[in-house]
């Protein structure tokens, strides 16, 4: 097994630079590179260009789910992939050849930058604003806080409320002090719930959320490791279908990282940026799983493709879904005779703990242990595994 | 040596929230790497801790480095050769939302 992390234990070869002074263009074969992607495909100037641009277009061409005059709902986020996204859209829209995109976007900054001063926020604002703008795009704006506490979700154009205690919006939600994890996973489903509601009000049937191949592959560990196992295709795939009017499309989830600093630096795009949380790597899941995906990314690029791909494989049967959690709205499986992997951790835990009681047979000794665990016939929940596990700690159904 | 520093993408903010700088460099003995030029860097130019911007003897990962409109990657990374007139730029794919 290779092991990346922090226990500097490496077994795969890294870092193994090639000299490429001399090499011509991978694509065309002609012009002298100017980026390496991967640590392995050079482009010219040009090739890089109109490869990012093809790939943009045939992802969404591909899908055919977009038609004419479609009104998409654009969430915006401050950074490289939300302005290389706005571009990409922008120069789409404005081609005169059959690849023309032909959807309406409508765009939208649900602000939740809570680590930020209400002066940062609020220059923030404005530099968003003005970089749709100057691509002829009206941004509208939400806050997180006040559609969370007020449970409806307000518009406004040009202006945002902006309080210093809107980062306890989510804290209030809960009843108890919860962990890290728990509250970045609530976060995460109350922003897309508003994404949803966002959509509605301003008659969208798409959404098209910015993230990168980085984001999907630490998102997809994410839900493993919270047991949303069959919540993968549709929290991770290109399209998330879980709503039945609005679906959510991530059209950049091939993209990397470098791809789209880089796409911006040749547009002489420069995206609004704000000053980073000191997240400590070690205090969610969630941080954790980004923190891995990212170091893997550095080291051995070519492989966060492959954790992308392999999530690509992982679908649901849909003859075992019961129903739709009131939270999340994932699917919830259906019961079934086997053991869930929760049910077979605490199976475990009782055997380990037993002591072996050597007066009688080990069939005897088997059949005892087994009286004692109850298979708890996977009654119809409300909520999925997960949600199950947060939803005693809030305050109110959401 | 004078050459142009550029900084983006966030990588600004470690440096006094300028994005362009005309540096001239000491003359030395050995010529001047891009390795040389990060720690000149770190001593002479960044303002905030320098974890957000130096790893191991490079950059942090993350931070995309462009000489002259060129991926470092296709020059040998820290160990090229700054040239007079150079402009090096520093993108930070980091600081986002
Ligand atoms: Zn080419
Ligand atoms: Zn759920």
């Amino acid at each position: 097994m290779c092991s990346v992390g922090d226990d500097g234990d490496r077994h795969m070869p890294s870092n193994v630079f090639v000299q490429y002074y001399d090499t011509k263009c991978q694509k065309c074969k002609l012009e002298t590179p100017i980026v390496l992607l991967r640590r392995k495909d050079s482009y010219c100037k040009d090739c890089f260009l109109s490869g990012t641009n093809h790939k943009f277009k045939s992802l969404l061409g591909k899908s055919k789910l977009l038609r004419p005059k479609d009104r998409v709902l654009v969430s915006y986020e401050v950074g490289h992939p939300s302005t290389a996204l706005l571009h990409l859209i922008r120069s789409g829209l404005d081609l005169n050849t059959p690849k023309k995109l032909r959807f309406e976007p409508v765009f939208v900054f649900l602000e939740d930058q809570y680590h930020l001063t209400k002066d940062e926020r609020s220059q923030m604002i404005t530099r968003a604003i003005a970089e749709a703008e100057k691509l002829k795009f009206k941004m509208h704006l939400v806050s997180f806080a006040e559609s969370i506490m007020k449970d409806d979700v307000t518009i406004y154009l040009n202006h945002l409320n902006l309080n210093d205690n809107d980062g306890d919006a989510i804290n209030n939600k809960f009843a108890t002090k919860i962990n890290n994890t728990n509250k970045k996973e609530v976060s995460n489903i109350l922003r897309r719930n508003i994404l949803l509601s966002i959509a509605k009000k301003l008659s969208c049937k798409f959404i098209f959320t910015p993230e990168l191949s980085v984001d999907i592959a630490a998102n997809l560990l994410t839900n493993i490791s919270l047991g949303r196992g069959s919540q993968v295709p549709v929290d991770t795939g290109f399209c998330d279908d879980r709503d039945k009017d609005v679906k959510i499309l991530r059209p950049l989830r091939s993209f990397d990282k470098k791809e789209v600093a880089l796409y911006n630096v040749l547009h002489v795009l420069e995206p609004v940026t704000v000053r980073q949380t000191q997240d400590n790597q070690y205090a969610s899941i969630q941080a954790l799983a980004k923190q891995f995906i990212n170091e893997l990314n550095e080291n051995y690029p070519a492989t966060v493709a492959t954790v992308v791909k392999t999530g690509d494989k992982l679908a649901l049967d849909e003859n075992k879904v019961a129903g739709n959690c009131k939270l999340c709205k994932g699917n919830i499986l259906k019961p079934t005779e086997d053991l869930t992997s929760d049910e077979s951790t605490s199976f475990s835990k009782l055997v380990s703990n037993e002591l072996p009681d050597h007066s009688i047979s080990s069939q005897e000794r088997y059949e005892k242990v087994e009286g004692q665990f109850e298979h708890k016939a996977q009654v119809d929940n409300e909520y999925c595994f997960s949600c199950s596990k947060i939803s005693r700690f809030l305050l109110s159904d959401t | 040596m004078d050459i142009k520093v550029q900084f983006g993408g966030g990588a600004e903010l470690l440096f006094d929230n300028k994005k362009h700088y005309d540096i001239s460099l000491p003359s030395k003995e050995k010529p001047w790497i891009i390795g040389d030029l990060l720690f000149w860097l770190k001593e002479h130019l960044l303002k905030e801790r320098p974890d957000l911007f130096l790893q191991d003897n490079s950059v942090r990962p993350g931070i995309l480095v462009l000489i002259n409109d060129t991926d470092w990657e296709l020059m040998d990374t820290v160990n090229y050769e700054i040239q007079l007139n150079d402009c090096i730029m520093f993108i930070s794919t980091l600081h986002g939302g």
